[in-house]
């Protein structure tokens, strides 16, 4: 038996990359200071108010992290259209049965671990794909719901017009609630995502993990042909 | 014209006309307003028949699942004072909880400014309709709250949503608002609808937005879903008084702690005001003594959509639909995510096993590629 | 059916939805039939929830007794977990429940009452300056100059011309049972409008203490308005003041404006101290702690059962035997679980299932040989009671209480009547005026309380220990009970995994306006309404002036 034949190939460009530990770093802040709005720690403090202004800073972080998300999330949608084969929203959104014979068989063969043989897409395999379009669903969830609980003391257009949100929703409250209760979301995703990156990198041995940090994925030969750059 | 004696007060038209205005400018206003009120063409007649002939604007109360609390924060207004309003500036013509006459006499009462001021008079509604069934469980007179309701908006100039009840039944639609409490705007179409909510409102709200639309003769501007914006454009939380405590992030961690003493920010102890968009803490209650925040006890969101059910009120977050008072979103996540956990620690166990030859193969094929490159030629 | 029906619906100035079909023979009622026709189940919207919510909900019931639901809220919570609150949370409660009966006891007297007894159209008759002689001989209130009298006569003339007569049109003005003389009329039309102005002033000791009123704010195991003598919000000595002054005017209106009036107007209705007696049975609580709630002894209201008007012999009410307190359906629209409609129920074991059988709206008439009312039947020990100002005041008398014995005699030396007199409609009004004159001075009491405990280093406003749900027991079961304006009130309530399992309400208004028994017995409002006089079935003021005397609370009554 022939030696496995890597070719070193270019997934992920620059803008994909400073996109994603953008979004990495935005969530996470999100999380933590959202968390923290939801549910203020105890302080027994003697200060004076007037000496500190720590929760202002949280929603502060909150707000600046929200629109930093915001805007690295609409130029990623840009970039699906400017970048290359890998960065395409092909990848993501469901056009056609193939991606769906992919999503079930990845979910057989990854998740579920039934024996047959493994899926290696260059790129994000379909069911990946399919889980970024859903978190990207529920990153545009988190930003009109987000929006729309600034609008009403907003003076900017730009946030006036998502005013429509809380009556939609009948009230703060509820607009508030799912804005919260989305968090888990991203949570559960990241939790979910991180550990698959890791399985992929252990089980396949193509260097998944460090792709997002120079760009190169180590790919067999056999695959690179089968799935040959347009 | 009839004559003018000083026994009498001026219509709205002889006040127009003895400040110098024409009858043509007087027309016009008609219009103008018959057209913002969004009214059809033979509105304009009516509502030139109105002010030529109604000194006072006729009213209409009506009373269904309510607790009257409204009516009793009504009369608490100051400002304007509420037997001014009453004598002066509106006939109150029907309302069960003040009027003099009782059974048909009262019925009668109602039924001629029904007639009379058909298209003319203002109708406010206090309490949620009952919408289930036939209407039995709001009877009043013999008739269904429904009925009545119906019969009452048809000839109104404009309606007024009196407190959460009108608004979004309030307490009796809360889960499982078993006498399917309704609120008016779901009921009645094609009027123009005032909100005013509130568990009260505020009595000087209430009276506020009476006199507005009596005084100018329109509605004021209303908001995304219909409350008048000069009180509900703010939430509690944006005018509260306790906002620095918020902002440095000191708060009350149970009532009557050292915190609470202080007058800490009460938002750890279930204040909803950050949610909640009424006029508390700017006008403040009966006649700016105090509100809810100032006297220690959180804001319970009371003129928000189903207040009630928006979870406990001595907790944050909110309960969430279909999973018990003690469920709330964290809960839910914290136990989601350590499923996910849990399932993670499964599958890599399981990966070791089910992927063990395929793992070892990938290896091998390493080594091997290793090997081929240490000795090229073997 | 005798005689002939007649049908009172909406009977007006009153909270709620009451409907009165009478039987009327010889210019005499013969039988009486009182219904309450808007239900909301607030009971079954109660169940899961979180117990320490529950005094919002049920605050709701009422918006004008508003505040004396919480408060029994959280007593039967309380009670339930064994929670003692500070002296400090039990004076402000105190406090606040005295204001809520000076303010809710004026607005009946002078807004829902008096329309009963004065006719306001014949005040325009009137001589100004001879209705300032009359209001300065029986006050030293000082609006009765005739320059006062004669500009409000202006006002109302004006009012009246224009046609638009608003509140007052449709009023059985003019009816040969309005006896009083147009100056004694006029000074009632001038009181109506000061009184409509004084009440909210005195209510905003609610707003000190509950942040707002209606509806002010409570807390199981205290209030939340925390003392903090040293900060800006809280309590602190600028709103201590306050309470003191608003104390003070609401005495005075009370002194110098309601008895006054209200004696100058029974003064010409005596006959009405033999008209509307009705069941003659009475029933108290007891409320207003002075050593805490747990020790009656201490009460200012002592509560006590009087039957057949013998104020000899007065019986103790025990709420957790059940044997005394109970609910019966069988003439309501309700249906028990077990199919049996027949048996009474103790609140802890109540149930509210709704069951209409009435007539499909628009209706004439209610089947009142059936079902025909969204009320229960609360009894005690099987014995239909009258609950409110009367029996209160009759159990203070017949516990021989000197407070209540020095007002009550004052009252009728003043009137000359005898103390019969008191069980009818007169006396019921009557004693309404005399426990708010009570409850003004026991407010400054209360306050002074206050302030000496705080004095004395005390600054505690809640007990937290059990606020938190997790360090309750599995199951716990309560009763509180409080003395609403309109009579003896409690809420029983059991709590399981820390939520609410049943709650109960059995309220003043379902006590005396509910339907009759199983047994046929008829509650208070019926009894009453027994051969009460009416000269004109078209214009029935005498059925007014009975029922209103017990002050109806239909959203109360069925909640
Ligand atoms: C992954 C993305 C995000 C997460 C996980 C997140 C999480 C949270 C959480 C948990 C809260 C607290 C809600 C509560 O319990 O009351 C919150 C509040 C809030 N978030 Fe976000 N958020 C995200 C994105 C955004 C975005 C994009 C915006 C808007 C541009 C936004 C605006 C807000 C606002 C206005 C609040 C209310 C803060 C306040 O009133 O103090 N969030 N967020
Ligand atoms: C909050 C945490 C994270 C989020 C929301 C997130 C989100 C995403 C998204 C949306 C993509 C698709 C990228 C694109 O095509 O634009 C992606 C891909 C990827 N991420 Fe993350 N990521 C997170 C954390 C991480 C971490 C910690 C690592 C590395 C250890 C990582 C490694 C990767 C890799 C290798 C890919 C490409 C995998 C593939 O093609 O399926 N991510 N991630
Ligand atoms: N009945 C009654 Fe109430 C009183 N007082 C409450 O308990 O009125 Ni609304
Ligand atoms: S909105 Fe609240 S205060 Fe008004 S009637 Fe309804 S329950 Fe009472
Ligand atoms: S007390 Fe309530 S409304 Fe006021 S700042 Fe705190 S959270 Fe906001
Ligand atoms: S509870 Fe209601 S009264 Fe104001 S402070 Fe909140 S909206
Ligand atoms: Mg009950």
């Amino acid at each position: 038996m022939k030696g496995q034949r890597l070719r070193r190939v270019f997934v992920w460009e620059l803008p994909v990359r400073i996109f994603h530990w953008l979004n990495v770093l935005a969530i996470f802040v999100l999380c933590v200071t959202g968390y923290l709005i939801g549910n203020p720690p105890a302080l027994l403090s003697g200060a004076e108010a007037s000496n500190r202004y720590m929760f202002g800073i949280i929603r502060f972080l909150h707000f600046t992290a929200a629109y930093i998300f915001m805007f690295n999330l609409l130029f990623r949608v840009y970039w699906s259209i400017a970048g290359n084969k890998y960065a395409n929203w092909r990848n993501f959104v469901p056009t056609n049965g193939r991606y769906f014979t992919e999503i079930f068989k990845v979910l057989k063969i990854d998740i579920f671990l039934q024996r047959g043989k493994e899926h290696m897409s260059v790129g994000h395999n379909a069911l990946a794909g399919f889980m970024y379009f859903v978190i990207f669903l529920a990153s545009l969830f988190m930003v009109v719901t987000g929006l729309g609980l600034l609008a009403d003391n907003s003076t900017w257009w730009f946030t006036r017009a998502f005013i429509w949100v809380p009556a939609f929703f009948g009230s703060d409250f509820a607009v508030r609630n799912w804005h919260h209760a989305f968090m888990w979301l991203f949570i559960i995703f990241t939790l979910i995502h991180v550990y698959l990156v890791f399985y992929h990198d252990y089980v396949e041995g193509r260097g998944e993990i460090s792709s997002m940090g120079g760009g190169w994925k180590f790919i067999e030969e056999e695959q690179f042909q089968a799935e040959k750059p347009e | 014209m009839a004559p003018i004696t000083p026994e009498r007060r001026l219509t709205y038209y002889e006040e127009l006309r003895h400040r110098g205005y024409s009858r043509r400018d007087f027309m016009k206003f008609c219009t103008v307003m018959a057209a913002y009120l969004g009214l059809e063409a033979s509105g304009t007649a009516q509502i030139t028949k109105a002010l030529m002939n109604t000194p006072r604007i006729p009213v209409i109360w009506l009373h269904f699942q309510e607790c009257t609390c409204c009516s009793e924060s009504f009369i608490r207004s100051s400002h304007p004072i509420v037997a001014d309003i009453i004598l002066d500036k509106i006939s109150l013509d029907y309302t069960e909880t003040l009027m003099a006459a009782s059974g048909h006499a009262a019925e009668a009462a109602m039924q001629k400014t029904m007639k009379d001021h058909y298209g003319e008079y203002v109708l406010c509604v206090e309490g949620s309709v009952s919408n289930y069934g036939d209407g039995e469980y709001c009877c009043i007179g013999g008739k269904s709250s429904k009925q009545i309701l119906q019969e009452a908006a048809a000839g109104a100039k404009a309606i007024l949503a009196w407190g959460s009840c009108a608004c979004n039944g309030c307490v009796q639609a809360a889960k499982p608002n078993p006498t399917q409490a309704t609120p008016i705007h779901k009921l009645v179409k094609g009027k123009p609808i005032i909100k005013v909510p509130g568990c009260p409102p505020i009595g000087e709200v209430m009276a506020g937005t009476l006199v507005h639309l009596v005084t100018f003769g329109a509605i004021p501007e209303l908001d995304r879903v219909g409350r008048p914006k000069a009180f509900y454009s703010k939430r509690v939380h944006d005018s509260c008084y306790r906002r620095p405590y918020y902002d440095a992030g000191l708060f009350a961690e149970t009532f009557d702690d050292e915190n609470a003493k202080k007058g800490y920010c009460l938002y750890k102890v279930g204040c909803k005001g950050p949610m909640t968009y009424n006029a508390c803490g700017v006008i403040k209650w009966n006649n700016g003594v105090s509100y809810p925040i100032q006297s220690g006890h959180g804001c319970i969101g009371c003129s928000e959509e189903n207040f009630w059910d928006n979870g406990p009120l001595y907790r944050q977050m909110s309960s969430f639909p279909g999973f018990g008072i003690e469920a709330n979103a964290d809960k839910v996540g914290l136990v989601a995510a350590g499923a996910v956990g849990a399932g993670i620690a499964v599958h890599a166990i399981a990966t070791n096993i089910q992927k063990r030859r395929l793992i070892v193969d990938v290896i091998d094929e390493g080594k091997k590629a290793e090997k081929e490159l240490d000795n090229p030629l073997s | 059916m005798s005689g002939q029906r007649i049908v009172i619906d909406p009977i007006t100035r009153i909270e709620g939805h009451l409907r009165i079909e009478a039987d009327i023979q010889n210019g005499k009622v013969v039988d009486a039939y009182s219904s309450g026709t808007m239900v909301r189940l607030i009971e079954e919207i109660l169940r899961g929830r979180d117990p320490r919510d529950a005094w919002a909900f049920v605050g709701r019931v009422c918006g004008v007794c508003t505040s004396v639901h919480s408060q029994t809220s959280v007593r039967a919570v309380e009670d339930a977990l064994g929670i003692v609150i500070p002296p400090n949370a039990e004076y402000v409660r105190n406090l606040m429940e005295c204001a809520q009966y000076m303010q809710d006891h004026v607005i009946h007297f002078y807004h829902l009452h008096a329309m009963d007894w004065v006719d306001v159209v014949n005040a325009l008759k009137a001589d100004p300056k001879k209705t300032s002689e009359i209001a300065q001989s029986i006050s030293h209130w000082p609006k009765s100059s005739p320059g006062y009298f004669s500009d409000l006569q202006k006002r109302i003339g004006k009012f009246v011309e224009s046609g638009q007569l608003g509140i007052f049109a449709n009023g059985y003005w003019g009816h040969p049972a309005y006896k009083l003389p147009a100056e004694v009329n006029l000074i009632g039309l001038a009181h109506y409008l000061e009184a409509l102005e004084w009440q909210k002033e005195i209510i905003k000791i609610h707003t000190i203490f509950g942040g707002k009123n209606p509806h002010p704010n409570y807390l199981v195991g205290g209030m939340a308005s925390a003392i903090g003598l040293d900060d800006a919000s809280g309590i602190n000595a600028e709103r201590l003041a306050y309470v003191e002054t608003l104390i003070k005017q609401g005495q005075q209106f009370i002194e110098q404006v309601y008895i006054p009036d209200l004696m100058a107007i029974a003064s010409y209705y005596k006959d009405w101290g033999a008209i509307g007696g009705g069941l003659g049975n009475y029933m108290v609580y007891g409320d207003l702690p002075t050593n805490g709630y747990n020790d009656p002894s201490g009460y200012k209201f002592p509560g006590g059962v009087i039957l057949d008007k013998n104020i000899n012999e007065i019986y103790d009410v025990d709420l957790r035997s059940d044997t005394e307190v109970q609910e019966f359906i069988e003439r309501s629209w309700y249906e028990h679980e077990d199919g049996n409609s027949a048996k009474g129920l103790h609140p802890w074991q109540g149930e509210t299932r709704l069951k209409y059988t009435g007539p499909k709206p628009p209706y004439e008439n209610l089947p009142v040989e059936e079902k025909y009312s969204f009320l229960k039947t609360p009894r005690w020990k099987g014995h239909a009671m009258e609950v409110g100002p009367l029996a209160r005041v009759l159990v203070g008398y017949a516990r021989g209480r000197d407070e209540f014995k020095e007002v009550v005699d004052r009252a009728l030396k003043t009137l000359d009547v005898p103390v019969t007199a008191l069980f009818s409609t007169l006396g019921r009004t009557a004693a309404r005026g005399l426990e708010a004159q009570l409850t003004a001075i026991w407010a400054k009491e209360f306050y002074d309380m206050l302030i000496t405990n705080i004095k004395n280093g005390d600054d505690r406003m809640a007990n937290t220990d059990l606020f938190n749900p997790e360090r309750w027991p599995k199951q716990a079961q309560g009763v509180g009970h409080t003395e609403a304006p309109r009579g003896a009130l409690a809420h029983w309530i059991v709590i399981e995994d820390q939520k609410i399992k049943n709650y109960q309400l059995v309220v003043p208004t379902t006590w005396n306006a509910s339907p009759r028994d199983p047994e046929g017995k008829l509650s208070a409002y019926e009894a009453a309404l027994r051969d009460t006089p009416v000269a004109d079935p078209e214009q029935p003021v005498e059925i007014l002036r009975t029922v209103h005397s017990f002050d109806p609370c239909m959203a109360c009554a069925v909640h």
